[in-house]
Formats: structure tokens, C-alpha cells, sequence
């Protein structure tokens, strides 16, 4: 985190976007040159070092990736469905093993054999008709189940775009003030993980001064076996683009700012043909319907690194610095992107937004449980019966989801890791215990989180599990707090070494996972002793033989 | 009311803004809460989390570990910084990092005063369980450079190294590569120290809790006897030094953290180029020319041969045949006793210091508007300020410490304005860029002002109140015609109107002006505009505003606060007056002259004309650094007596009659006045080399044997009696100037000053003067038939004729003179990058090595004379400022041509 960076980049800022300049600098051979990162560092008054240290960091930037033509996914739910070595292999007849790299997690959680190949993905029977694929013939669109128990905001068929855009019209006739109220009042809270209440946010930012404010759309989608904001951002964009051209009506911010994962290339695309299905209708740009009011977006794709879904690395990671967690205060609401206050809110926030600003505040907030109001999108993978995204009430059983919605499991189930790599290992035990809510889900020591679901089988070793979390972590930490950054290879290093026969010291291991839940910085050092502790509670006499007594 | 927090269930108040890590500090004392990734310099950081205290909102209710450094003090929450959970996090991750690291402290650098040690000793590790597991200990040392090194397998990753570079220096040399586990620090691209655009600062090395990244001088050893606090020689910020001494010898230098001028930075000059002051040239034992020759001889030999010819000379011509040129590196003491001698002793008002050759046109200029010549605000004044324009400077080479925090409050947004012929390092950062012709300064200056009046940006509340002359300043300006001042200029007009309107309309503006400012035909009329612009807007008197030129040397205010002026005595007071004249025969218990004496360039003259016979010149190398070489030379040549007090031989040295051998700043104490007005202390560090005796005690010596009852040098006494004559200085006292100095005016009281001119002007109302743009009478004689204009400018590594910096590892940084060229010019003339190119002008010639940039404009060059080798002043002109006989450096007509024979490949010195 460097105040002047951020300013340095925000002289050019959007409009010449240093991460996006990195972004295109790679795509011919899948890293930029030294000569480029020179000649960038100079147009930005900033030292080569900065565009090296940026460079390293993303998977689809660093010197490693040159060269590379085709990724297997590497998703915790194409892991645990054990489709990835036979995709590899099948990969390696048409590519040389220096072509073929990783991702992780492309959102095709609901069949797996998910690899990416030339700028879209490919998954489910994709690999069986690799020449239709290598010549571009395949189709690209996936097909997976749509439902939902309840409500329908986020999942009802989208209105055509100029009576949708009447919203619009009717929030620009409206003072900032009162729109601002009916969001407090809807008691919306943010979808990403952390559950914030998105008025709060709003409010915050409306009230620090300043001409220039942003409003940033976290579409970095990271969590492996989500894929919900996806669907959104391919099937519902418009809610999303309206919901923050009223957030950003609401704190006077002029810019939308979409950043959307490089694993999602369709959600990219359908992104910005909406952008400019916007411009064609003159629902954005400058004196937007006679307002005074002006607002545009622009779509910054990722370039892989999980971290950025983490707000504060998300700011870092559009101004073209190293996608590091910062410290708050000052929060982004103060200080954000560009230096200049900034309000960022997860996709499926967002996509809400648009619904309460027509129904009013009171009608989202009676939907729901506790100080859950409104609906949730849950993300099923391949384990389910039917997969697919669907959209509860909060306060729905997870027994409803995992029998009525999901149909039930394939196969013997033996946990369910809900809401991310960061989220709890739900044992099957607890199915009837939870209902998809913040509450529950935190009084039984687990987390909503982005509410997917990837599923253990029964015959899936729990310590592999945990290798894979820390092994996870230890690839995704920034680097930047010890406890992360050290912590999470020592701890893969210590569970590799269990399952090698040099069991691990118990006292050595609480260390060590205290140590990363309480130091960490964020939540991804913070968050993954969740699972862990999980894991030991529940699965205890599977993963006594791997520490001492 | 302050709200208050608990630690450990005691209430204390909560100071504004407080992180917890600063509130703790505050209560419980520095270093009670461990921290290895916080520095005293640095924004908070939040990387290590070994600073972590557990945070409840009730008395002992649940608590949440929380960062110290970075989170501020929630109001009435309960801090426990050692709770037991919080002393075992710690622990552990401290045991973490030792992983990563060597465990070989007893044979490390910085044993013993090592951040990770210390922090590992209090939180109490005994063992590293992990088993061993991947590590970076097999990371090869950096040792490129003169200076800086590295040794990463040291490297805890804290980032202070990185934060140094751009939140202290600005350069953005280093940054964390890779991610996760694998991140490291690079330089560059992952380069060497020695390849990057490391400027040497040395701020990461400072920085650094490890010995990750340190020097060649092993700066954070223990093994020293001492650590001695005393003020920089090289330029005028001031900043406070650090001395580490073993042996009786300097081993290096470190920038405290607590010093209000440089608050723990530094520059390469202060912090590692210190070891001239031992170096083998030093001159050891006096010299006298017998023969033609300059032969050892004894002091008393030395002085008995000084007294005898000064002596002489006065009786067979008159007093006013001798003449002295005191030395701004010189402390307060030493350049009053210079004045003393040859206004007490000697009886003439010939004593003039190399303030002439820099800043002489910002004393006049600005005592001409405000009454005082001197900077109006202090440094830290950068923090308030809105908008910056420097002009004619280029502090990030010149004042370096200055010139990085101008560059930092420009990339945090604060308007910046350039008006400078060179694309300098700030340039690039400022939001407007005026690229003035070289020697246009009033123009450019004048085109503002109308702008600023045209459209109504005047203000007029401070000009009415606190002003003189306006009126008819307004209407003088206003007739100007604003396209011939563009076409003079080169600046578009649009662009001098935005970057008027900017200063103007900020909240609260300041200038910084160098020596582009007043080393030029219109110096004294540039500082008068740049007073005046500064007045329109209201920028006077108070937090973030005023005029502020950057000194050259260290004490080139306090040479001149001294009297080592021709025409004012210490204290400023006009000699010629007979008040004035009375009080200072009176102090001095002498005969004193009623009428100016020379400035240095008359000096010149005089010798020439037979008019000078002796003169003592300290510390001053005017062969290589005074314009127009051969006219200086045979002036120097002519002299009966020409005494040099130097630290080596130098060209003029080389001319010399006598030369005696001074001491450098490590070996002497007494005051330096940096330019903010900041008079602090100079402590001795090491005694001087045998043989050589401090500028002070050869002065006072030399009164004595010439049978003049003064005092000893001893700055104590010597400010008691300077307190008594300099009216600014009435409340100074050696003893109560503690570590940061204090700035004049210091009253009987002894309080300080940091702002001038807060309620009215020293001269009552500030004076509006109109000057009109008149052309260089060097382009005016020359421009024709030499159509090239060089403008000369220093380069950060080397400190003006080099003598010093020459003889350090900076030679090793930056090894030669070079002469910048854009790419159109030198294509004009067949010249590649790194050719020799023939640089003539009405005075001489020299090849010098081409350097093709985009920092100056077609038609402009410029070059420096660090080094002898070259001599660049054989081709500047003896022009000079029109008021202040400041001489013109900075205009100077040439042409050139791709050198030819012998020269292709060296450097000449040849005189036409």
C-alpha cells in the first residue's frame, strides 16, 4: 500500500489504466517485457521496480506464466470430484506440458473438468471434443439448473431494458437522501463474506469530501466452487450495473468500476455489451436524462490472484500495485481508490439494490431471517443431484437446499465445505442444524460466506483436505503479514510431512493456527484455521493417527 | 474533552488521532510493545502484527486481538498489550520468522542492534519447533556498490526498506516481488543496487531492522566508542548527522530520527561521503612559495611571513589593498572572526564570502521588498502548504532532503509548479511545467503577475493593509505586452496563466528558489518578483506560505548574517552609516572604514588593476568554480599576497602564497545557519589531523599575533559575543541550543522564530517594484555568433568544484562532467551519445562528453564543473547580476561542434 502510487496511478487513472496496461502487455507471449515495464514506469513516474513487483505477483502476469496455452482448473470442486488428472493427461496429447498451466477455479463447479483454453472455458464432455475446441467450433456456454425457494430478485427473467431502466428514471427524480434511506431501511448486508450493511457504506462515503468518488464492483469471484456473481453478471447484468449506478447516484460517485476475474471471460464480455447497451440508451455518460447527474463504468479484468477478491488489495490491484491488503483505517469509504473515497461491494450486493429501490427499503427487509433480510444465491456443484445456482430466502433450511433444490447427493457425502475455501466444513451430521442465514451459520462456528457448496466424497481424506487449504492459502497469501505468509507453507509443510509419517506436534499445530486466526491481517490467514478447526472437531479420530498424543 | 481508554484496566487520556501502538508509547514508555515492521518514519504498516494487544470493550470481557500500530484508540475500550494470549502470539510468530532466517547473530553486523534480536530476546523464543522446511538463507549478498549492500537472507520481509524508498525518498527503487511465501524485496528489476536508479540515500539502509540491507560503512554496527551528534556541511537544508566514531576515526554516519530538519533522512553526501576528511590530500602543514615553489613551513613561520606581508602592504598602499573572502562552509564563529579581522584588524570593509557567487541577489532582493533577506518560513511549512512553486532549482539534486519532500507532498497531490529551462526531476512531477529560455526569469515572472491582476486573483485586503507601491505596480504591469513576454519566454501563455491562477488561488502558496534564480543578469529583480508574487496573493506571514530560497552551502546565511558582506557588517547593518559605523568601531575597539569595500568580482578587477595586493580567501575554490577561469586566474596570479585556507590543494591553492591548513566540519565545533534560519549546533567529532587547525583558530591566532586582543575560538564565547553586536541573535547562547537548533530572530528571551513577517513587514510595508525583462548583455554581445545558450546546474553526487565529494566513493557514483543535449540539436551537428562535442564561447573552449536528453529544450545545453578535468568556467562570462554582482552562471552563449583530433577522446582546457 503506497499513498503515492495510488496518487501517481490516479493521475492517469481509469483512463489509462496502469493494470490494464500490464494486462495487454502480457497477452502476447503471457508476461510483459522488461523494455515495456521500463517504458510503463516512466509514463508513470514510478520506479521500474513497482511494475516488476506488480508483474510477479499475478499468475497471468508473472515471467511463469510465458508460454502457457492451456489451464486445467485447479478448484477445490474439481479437486474433490477427482476429474483434473484425467483432463490433464488428456490435455497433454494435444499441448506440451510447458503450455499447460493451472487456475484456479473457472465456476464450473456444477460438472468440473473445467480448463480454460485461448480465452474461454471449457468443462463437463469439452475435453472429449478438444479439436472442436482448438478450432474454436465448441460452444462456450454452459448449461446448469436456475431455481429458487422463495422470492425471486435476483433469478426472475430479466425485463427488457428500457422498462427495467424506469428505476433509473425514478432514482434521478429523487434526492440521493431518501434512496439512501430506503437502503439503510432494506437492511441490506454485503454479500461477499464480511456481511457489512451496504447503507452504512454508502452513507460513509457520501459524507467525506471530495469531487471524485468511485464505486467498485468486486466481481473477483475467487472462492473456489462459487458461481453465483457469475451467473449474475452473465444472466442478470443490469441488475448489477443499476444497482451501482444508483450506489453511485447515491454517494455522488461518477465512476463505476467493474472488476471482474480473467477465469470469467464470458461474464467480462457480457459485461461490457451491457455497458454499452447503456450508452445506446443514454442511461449513462454525462447530464444522464436531463439530471445534471453523470456516471460511467469501466470493466478491469483480473489477472489471478485470489487476494483481490480482499477489497483493499482489490483497490491496490486496480491502481497497479501490488494487490496487498491494506491497513484501515483510513477505509476505503475515507480513502479508496485513487486515494479518493470509494465504496466496493461484492455483485450480488449490488444486484439486490435495484429490487429495493423499487419495492422500497421495508419490503426487502421483511424478507428473510434475524439481521439476514433478503434472499441468497447458493452455488451447487457436480455432487448434487442438480447442480446449479439457486436463489433461498435467508433463513431457508440447508436441509431444503441439499434435498428439494439439490435433489439430494450423487454419492455418499461425507462434509460439505460451504462459502469458500474460507468458509466451515459442514460434516453431514449438521445438515439439519443450519439454515442459510449469517446467524446460524456463526452460531455453529461456521460462515456463510459466498454460500457455496463443494462437497467432500466419503472416500476423500480429510488431511488432504487440509493440505489443500493451506497449500491454497500459502499460494494465494499477498505476502504481506507474517502470520499468512509464513504460517500457511509452514503449514503445508507440516501436514505434507504427517501424511509422509512424521506426525505433527498437536501443541505446534493449535500454535500455529491461533497465530494465523488472530495475527493475520485479512481473512485469508485469518480465515482458514475456520475449515481447519472444523475439520478437527469433526473429523477427529480420522486425523488423531497424524499428531502425536 | 479527550476521551480515554484503559491499559490493563487503567483509564488514561487519549490524544487526537492516536493508534494504540502511540498511545501505549506515550503511557508506558517507547519499545513496551514490540514492533518489527513500524519504523519512526514510516505510516503504519501493519505487516508484522507483532505489535498486537488484545482490545475489549468491558473490563476484561471478550477481547479481539487487534494491530496496535494501525488501529486508532476506540474510546473507553480496554487495552491489554501483554494479556498472556497476545505474549504467545507474539512468540510465535517471531518463532516464525525465525524459520526464515539465520540464526549466526554473533557473527552478524548488526549483533546487538538488531530489531528482530531485541524483539526476539523480549517476547522470549527459546525454540523453533517447526521442522526445517523451505527458506531463502541461500540468497546471494549485493555488493555493486560503493556504498549500499544487501545480504536478503536476512530479510524478514517488513517492507521498511521499500516504504523508506517511497514514502522518505520518493525513488521507487525497491518494491516486494513475487507473492505468498516467495515474496522478496528487488531492486529495479530485480537488478543490483549498482544498476538500479538507486540515488544512495540511504533511507532503506537506515530503515532496515536487520542487517538485510545496510552499507559498506556498516552503519548499525555496535562496534563504535561513540555516536556524536553534529549538522551536515554540504548544502543548505541543515540536516542533522549522526556520527559514529571508533578509534578517533568517523566510521559512519546515520541521520537521528528525532532532528527536526531531516527527521531521519539524509542524503548520499551527508551519510556516506564523509571520508574526504582523512583522505590522504588532505593538506597538512602550512605552505609558503619560495622560489616559485610552495614549500612546508611552520605555523609560526606561516604567520610571522602573513603578518609581515599584510602589514607591509597596508602601510605602503592603505588597508583597503587588502581584501578577505570568508568561506559559507565555514561556521557562524569562524565567519565572524573572518570579518573581524579585516575590518578590526585590517581596517577595511574588503570581506566578502561566496554568498556573492550564489544567494547575494535573494539578500538584496528581498531586504529591497520585505526588509529582511532571508527565508520567510521553515521547511515543515511543506506539510500545510498547498501549492509549491520552485523555480531555478532543482532541490532533489541541490537540497536533496528538501527536494524529497517537495516531491512527496507533489505525489500526494499538492500543486506543484516548475518554472525551470530543464526538465528536472520535480518538473516531471509538477503539474505545470513553465520551460523558460534560460535568463528570462523576469518575463516569465512578470506574465504571471499580469495574469494573476487581469483576472482579478489579487489580494487585495493583504496588499492594501501590508503593502507600498501597488498602484503604480499594477499599472506598470498591466501595459505589459503579454505575446512579446511569451515569445521572449518560450512559454505559451495559456500554460503561464493556468500555473499563475493555480498559485493564486491556492489556500496558501510557497516558493523555492535557487541559484537558476540569481545566478543571472536579473537575479536581484527575479527575487524582488518572486517577493512580489508572493505579496499580490497574500502568501506572507504565515503557516504553508512566503519565499524560501534554497541556500547553497551549508552557512551561507550565517556568512552572511556575519558580515562577510562588503557593504553591511554582522547583523546587516549598513556600514556606511555613522550610527552603525560608531557601535561597531565601539565593539570592536578599532578604527573602522566609513565606505563599502569590495565584492568579490571588483576584487578581481582591483587585483588587475593594481588596486589589490593581498587577499586571504578560506575555503573557496574560485580557479574552478568562479565564471570566466582565465580572467580569475590572472587575477589571482597578480596578487602580492594570496593566502588560501584549505582543506587540499585545490586550483586556486595551487596559485597560492601561503596556504594553511583548515579543518573540516567532523574536526570543529561552532554554529551552522541553515536556510530556514536554523542555527544548530556543530559538534567536534574527531580532533583535527596533525597539522591542521580549525578556520576559527587560525583566524583568532593571526588577530593575536597581529596584536589584536581577541578571545579564543571556543563557540561558546565567541556566540556570547556575536549575541551582543547581531540584534537577531540577542537571546542565543551555545548552551541553549539544544539538539534542533533555534531560528533567528531569537530574542532576549530566547524564543525562536519560525515564521517571518507574520504582522508587518521588518521594513514596515512590503514595496512593490516593477522591473521590466531586459536582455543578458552576454546574448546581447554574443547570442549572434554563439547561438547555443548553457546553463550550468549541479548534479546531487558531487558538491560544486568537487574538492570534497572527489575524494569519496561518490566518484565512483558519478565520474565525469557531461554535457546535456536534446536529440535535435545534437542530430543537427552529427553528435552521438557519449561523443565529444567542442563547447565555445567568447571567452574559451572545452570538450565534453555529450549526454542526449529530453531535459533540455533545442537551442539550451547544460553541464556541471565538478570536476577539473573539464573546467567548464573557462567558457561563462564575468556577467553579472545587475544589483548584486552575483555572476552568471547561468546564461552563457556558446556553439558547438563534434570535437576534433586529440579532444575526441579527452577533455580540454583551453583558453583563447
Amino acid at each position: 500500500m503506497s499513498k503515492n502510487l495510488s496518487e501517481l496511478s490516479g493521475r492517469k487513472g481509469l483512463h489509462q489504466n496502469l493494470f490494464e496496461e500490464l494486462g495487454v502487455l502480457a497477452k502476447e507471449t503471457g508476461t510483459p517485457s522488461s523494455k515495456d515495464l521500463d517504458a510503463l514506469a516512466e509514463a508513470f513516474l514510478i520506479g521500474s521496480a513497482n511494475v516488476f513487483g506488480t508483474t510477479t505477483f499475478y499468475d497471468f502476469l508473472r515471467p511463469e506464466n510465458k508460454g502457457k496455452k492451456v489451464y486445467v482448473c485447479n478448484g477445490s470442486s474439481c479437486l474433490t470430484a477427482g476429474t483434473q488428472p484425467a483432463l490433464s493427461a488428456a490435455l497433454q496429447a494435444s499441448f506440451g506440458s510447458d503450455q499447460i498451466g493451472e487456475m484456479c477455479c473457472l465456476g464450473r463447479c456444477h460438472e468440473n473438468v473445467a480448463f480454460h483454453y485461448q480465452g474461454q472455458n471449457y468443462s463437463g464432455n469439452a475435453i472429449n471434443h478438444i479439436n472442436e475446441v482448438k478450432e474454436g467450433s465448441y460452444p462456450i456456454q454452459e448449461k446448469y439448473h436456475v431455481g429458487s425457494y422463495g422470492k425471486q430478485i435476483l433469478t426472475a427473467s430479466p425485463e427488457p431494458i428500457n422498462t427495467f431502466y424506469t428505476i433509473w428514471e425514478s432514482v434521478l427524480q429523487n434526492t440521493p437522501e431518501a434512496v439512501l434511506e430506503e437502503l439503510k431501511l432494506s437492511g441490506l448486508r454485503g454479500r461477499g463474506g464480511a456481511g457489512f450493511p451496504i447503507g452504512f457504506k454508502l452513507e460513509s462515503a457520501k459524507n467525506t469530501a471530495g469531487s471524485t468518488k468511485f464505486v467498485v464492483c468486486n466481481a473477483d469471484e475467487g472462492d473456489p466452487g462459487a458461481y453465483s456473481d457469475r451467473y449474475l453478471l452473465e444472466e442478470q447484468v443490469h441488475l448489477v450495473l443499476l444497482g451501482m449506478m444508483i450506489a453511485g447516484y447515491v454517494m455522488g460517485a461518477n465512476m463505476g468500476v467493474l472488476y471482474i476475474r480473467a477465469e470469467y471471460p464470458v461474464s467480462i464480455q457480457n459485461t461490457r455489451d451491457a455497458i454499452a447497451q447503456l450508452r445506446a440508451h443514454n442511461l449513462i455518460g454525462k447530464n444522464i436524462l436531463n439530471s445534471g447527474f453523470d456516471f460511467d463504468f469501466k470493466v478491469i479484468p483480473g489477472l489471478g490472484a485470489y487476494i483481490c477478491g480482499e477489497e483493499t488489495a482489490l483497490l491496490n490491484s486496480i491502481e497497479g500495485q501490488r494487490p496487498e491488503v491494506r491497513v484501515r483505517p483510513p477505509y476505503p469509504t475515507q480513502q479508496g481508490l485513487f486515494n479518493k473515497p470509494t465504496v466496493v461491494n461484492n455483485v450480488e450486493t449490488l444486484a439486490n439494490i435495484p429490487f429495493i429501490v423499487k419495492n422500497g427499503g421495508s419490503a426487502f427487509a421483511a424478507l428473510g431471517k434475524y439481521k439476514s433480510s433478503g434472499t441468497k444465491l447458493v452455488s451447487l456443484d457436480s455432487f448434487f443431484n442438480r447442480p446449479g445456482i439457486y436463489e433461498v430466502e435467508m433463513g431457508t433450511p440447508l436441509s431444503v437446499v441439499v434435498n428439494e433444490l439439490g435433489k439430494g447427493f450423487k454419492s455418499e457425502i461425507k462434509a460439505m465445505h460451504i462459502g469458500g475455501p474460507l468458509g466451515g466444513l459442514v460434516p453431514v451430521s449438521k445438515i439439519n442444524d443450519l439454515s442459510i442465514d449469517f446467524e446460524t451459520f456463526a452460531a455453529n462456528k461456521f460462515l456463510l460466506g459466498h454460500a457455496s457448496i463443494v462437497c467432500l466424497p466419503q472416500n476423500y481424506p480429510i488431511i488432504d483436505y487440509i493440505e489443500h487449504l493451506f497449500q491454497f492459502t500459502a499460494h494465494e497469501s499477498c505476502g504481506k503479514c507474517f502470520p499468512c505468509r509464513l504460517g500457511s507453507t509452514r503449514g503445508y509443510e507440516l501436514v505434507k510431512g504427517a501424511k509422509e509419517g512424521k506426525t505433527m506436534d498437536t501443541v505446534l499445530f493449535n500454535d500455529l493456527i491461533e497465530t494465523m486466526e488472530i495475527g493475520s491481517l485479512c481473512a485469508l490467514g485469518g480465515g482458514l484455521p475456520l475449515p481447519i478447526r472444523n475439520a478437527l472437531t469433526y473429523f477427529k479420530s480420522e486425523l488423531a493417527p497424524y499428531f502425536n498424543a | 474533552m479527550n476521551s480515554i481508554a484503559y491499559i490493563d484496566n487503567v483509564a488514561y487520556e487519549v490524544l487526537q488521532g492516536e493508534t494504540i501502538l502511540t498511545f501505549i508509547n506515550r503511557i508506558k514508555g517507547k519499545q513496551t510493545v514490540p514492533t518489527l515492521c513500524d519504523a519512526p518514519n514510516l505510516d503504519p504498516y501493519g505487516a508484522c502484527r507483532v505489535c498486537s494487544v488484545d482490545v475489549a470493550l468491558v473490563q476484561d470481557g471478550q477481547a479481539k486481538a487487534q494491530a496496535s500500530c494501525h488501529t486508532p484508540v476506540m474510546p473507553n475500550s480496554y487495552i491489554y498489550p501483554h494479556s498472556e494470549r497476545i505474549q504467545k502470539l507474539r512468540k510465535n510468530i517471531v518463532e516464525l520468522v525465525l524459520t526464515d532466517h539465520p540464526l549466526d547473530c554473533l557473527t552478524c553486523e548488526v549483533n546487538n542492534n538488531c530489531e528482530l534480536q531485541t524483539v526476539a530476546a523480549q517476547v522470549g523464543v527459546r525454540d523453533v519447533r517447526y521442522p526445517e522446511g523451505k527458506n531463502h538463507l541461500d540468497r546471494k549478498k549485493d555488493l555493486s556498490h560503493p556504498y549500499m549492500t544487501s545480504d536478503m537472507s536476512k530479510c524478514i520481509n517488513c517492507s521498511r526498506c521499500v516504504r523508506a524508498c517511497d514514502e522518505v525518498q520518493g525513488q521507487f527503487v525497491l518494491s516486494m516481488a513475487g507473492r505468498g511465501f516467495d515474496s522478496h524485496i528487488v531492486k529495479g528489476q530485480d537488478t543490483t543496487f549498482n544498476l538500479s536508479d538507486c540515488v544512495s540515500c540511504g533511507a532503506c539502509a537506515q530503515a532496515c531492522p536487520t542487517s538485510a540491507i545496510s552499507d559498506v560503512f556498516e552503519s548499525k554496527s555496535v562496534a563504535v566508542d561513540e555516536k556524536i551528534r553534529t549538522v551536515c556541511t554540504y548544502c543548505g537544508v541543515g540536516c542533522n548527522l549522526e556520527v559514529s566514531v571508533k578509534a578517533g576515526k568517523v566510521k559512519s554516519i546515520q541521520a537521528p530520527y528525532d532532528a527536526k530538519v531531516n527527521q531521519g533522512h539524509t542524503c548520499l553526501k551527508g551519510r556516506f561521503a564523509f571520508s574526504f576528511y582523512n583522505h590522504g590530500d588532505r593538506i597538512k602543514t602550512p605552505l609558503i612559495r619560495k622560489n616559485g615553489v610552495l614549500e612546508p613551513a611552520t605555523w609560526d613561520e606561516a604567520y610571522a611571513f602573513i603578518a609581515k606581508e599584510l602589514t607591509r602592504i597596508k602601510t605602503d598602499f592603505g588597508p583597503d589593498y587588502i581584501a578577505g573572502i570568508s568561506s559559507a562552509r565555514c561556521t557562524n564563529e569562524e565567519n565572524y572572526l573572518m570579518q573581524k579581522f579585516m575590518r578590526a584588524v585590517i581596517g577595511t570593509n574588503n570581506i566578502d564570502s561566496c554568498a556573492r557567487v550564489c544567494h547575494s541577489p535573494t539578500a538584496l532582493g528581498m531586504q529591497r521588498t520585505f526588509g529582511t533577506g532571508a527565508a520567510t518560513n521553515s521547511v515543515i511549512d511543506l506539510k500545510y502548504t498547498d501549492c509549491m512553486m520552485v523555480i531555478g532549482a532543482n532541490p532533489t539534486a541541490g537540497h536533496p532532503v528538501t527536494g524529497a519532500k517537495i516531491k512527496q507532498q507533489a505525489m500526494k497531490g499538492k500543486t506543484l509548479i516548475v518554472i525551470d529551462p530543464r526538465r528536472t526531476e520535480l518538473a516531471k512531477y509538477a503539474n505545470y511545467h513553465l520551460q523558460l529560455r534560460p535568463g528570462t526569469n523576469v518575463a516569465m515572472l512578470n506574465m504571471m503577475l499580469y495574469y494573476i491582476i487581469s483576472e482579478n486573483k489579487v489580494n487585495t485586503a493583504f496588499v492594501s493593509d501590508r503593502t507600498e507601491g501597488y498602484e503604480a505596480f499594477k499599472e506598470h504591469i498591466l501595459q505589459l505586452n503579454i505575446d512579446e513576454l511569451e515569445s521572449i519566454t518560450g512559454v505559451n501563455k495559456q500554460l503561464a496563466k493556468e500555473a499563475a491562477l493555480a498559485y493564486a488561488s491556492a489556500q496558501n502558496a510557497m516558493s523555492f528558489h535557487g541559484l537558476g534564480v540569481t545566478e543571472q543578469a536579473q537575479g536581484t529583480f527575479t527575487v524582488m518578483l518572486i517577493a512580489d508574487l508572493a505579496m499580490i496573493t497574500g502568501n506572507i506571514g504565515r503557516r504553508g506560505v512566503g519565499v524560501n530560497p534554497l541556500r547553497g552551502q551549508n552557512n551561507v546565511q550565517g556568512a552572511a548574517d556575519m558580515g562577510c558582506q562588503p557593504h553591511q557588517g554582522a547583523g546587516y547593518l549598513d556600514v556606511t552609516i555613522p550610527e552603525n559605523h560608531q557601535k561597531y568601531e565601539q565593539f570592536y575597539g578599532a578604527k573602522l572604514p566609513l565606505h563599502i569595500g569590495y565584492k568579490i568580482p571588483q576584487m578581481y578587477d582591483a587585483s588587475l588593476n593594481d588596486k589589490l595586493k593581498a587577499l586571504w580567501v578560506i575555503g573557496e575554490d574560485m580557479a574552478q568554480t568562479d565564471p570566466n577561469t582565465q580572467h580569475v586566474v590572472a587575477a589571482l596570479k597578480k596578487l602580492d599576497l594570496f593566502i588560501v585556507q584549505e582543506l587540499f590543494m585545490t586550483e586556486t591553492a595551487n596559485l597560492a602564497t601561503v596556504v594553511l591548513p583548515g579543518a573540516s566540519f567532523l574536526e570543529k565545533s561552532g554554529t551552522f545557519t541553515n536556510g530556514e534560519r536554523r542555527l544548530q549546533k556543530v559538534n567536534k567529532v574527531v580532533e583535527p589531523l596533525p597539522g591542521t587547525k580549525t578556520d576559527g583558530q587560525i583566524v583568532a591566532e593571526l588577530m593575536t599575533f597581529m596584536g589584536y586582543p581577541q578571545l579564543e575560538h571556543d563557540p561558546d564565547s565567541l556566540l556570547n559575543e556575536i549575541s551582543q553586536i547581531v540584534p537577531f541573535f540577542a537571546g542565543v547562547k551555545w548552551n541553549d541550543l539544544g539538539e534542533n537548533g533555534k531560528q533567528w530572530p531569537v530574542d532576549k528571551a530566547g524564543n525562536d522564530t519560525e515564521i517571518l513577517h507574520t504582522d508587518s513587514f521588518k521594513r514596515g510595508l512590503g514595496k512593490f517594484v516593477g522591473n521590466d525583462f531586459k536582455e543578458s548583455p552576454e546574448i546581447v554581445k554574443n547570442g549572434k555568433e554563439y547561438p547555443y545558450i548553457i546553463t550550468t546546474n549541479r548534479e546531487l553526487e558531487h558538491y560544486n568544484c568537487g574538492a570534497m565529494t572527489r575524494r569519496t566513493k561518490n566518484v565512483e557514483i558519478l565520474t565525469e562532467d557531461v554535457l546535456l543535449i536534446c536529440a535535435e540539436d545534437a542530430n543537427k551537428h552529427g553528435i552521438k551519445n557519449g561523443e565529444m562535442v567542442c563547447v565555445e564561447s567568447a571567452r574559451g573552449k572545452v570538450d565534453i562528453k555529450a549526454k542526449i536528453t529530453d531535459e533540455v529544450k533545442p537551442g539550451v545545453l547544460s553541464s556541471t564543473f565538478h570536476f577539473p578535468e573539464i573546467m567548464l568556467n573557462n567558457i561563462t562570462s564575468s556577467e553579472h547580476d545587475s544589483e548584486a554582482m552575483c555572476p552568471e552562471y547561468k546564461v552563457v552563449s556558446v556553439r558547438i561542434r563534434k570535437s576534433k583530433g586529440e579532444y575526441k577522446t579527452k577533455p580540454q582546457k583551453e583558453m583563447v
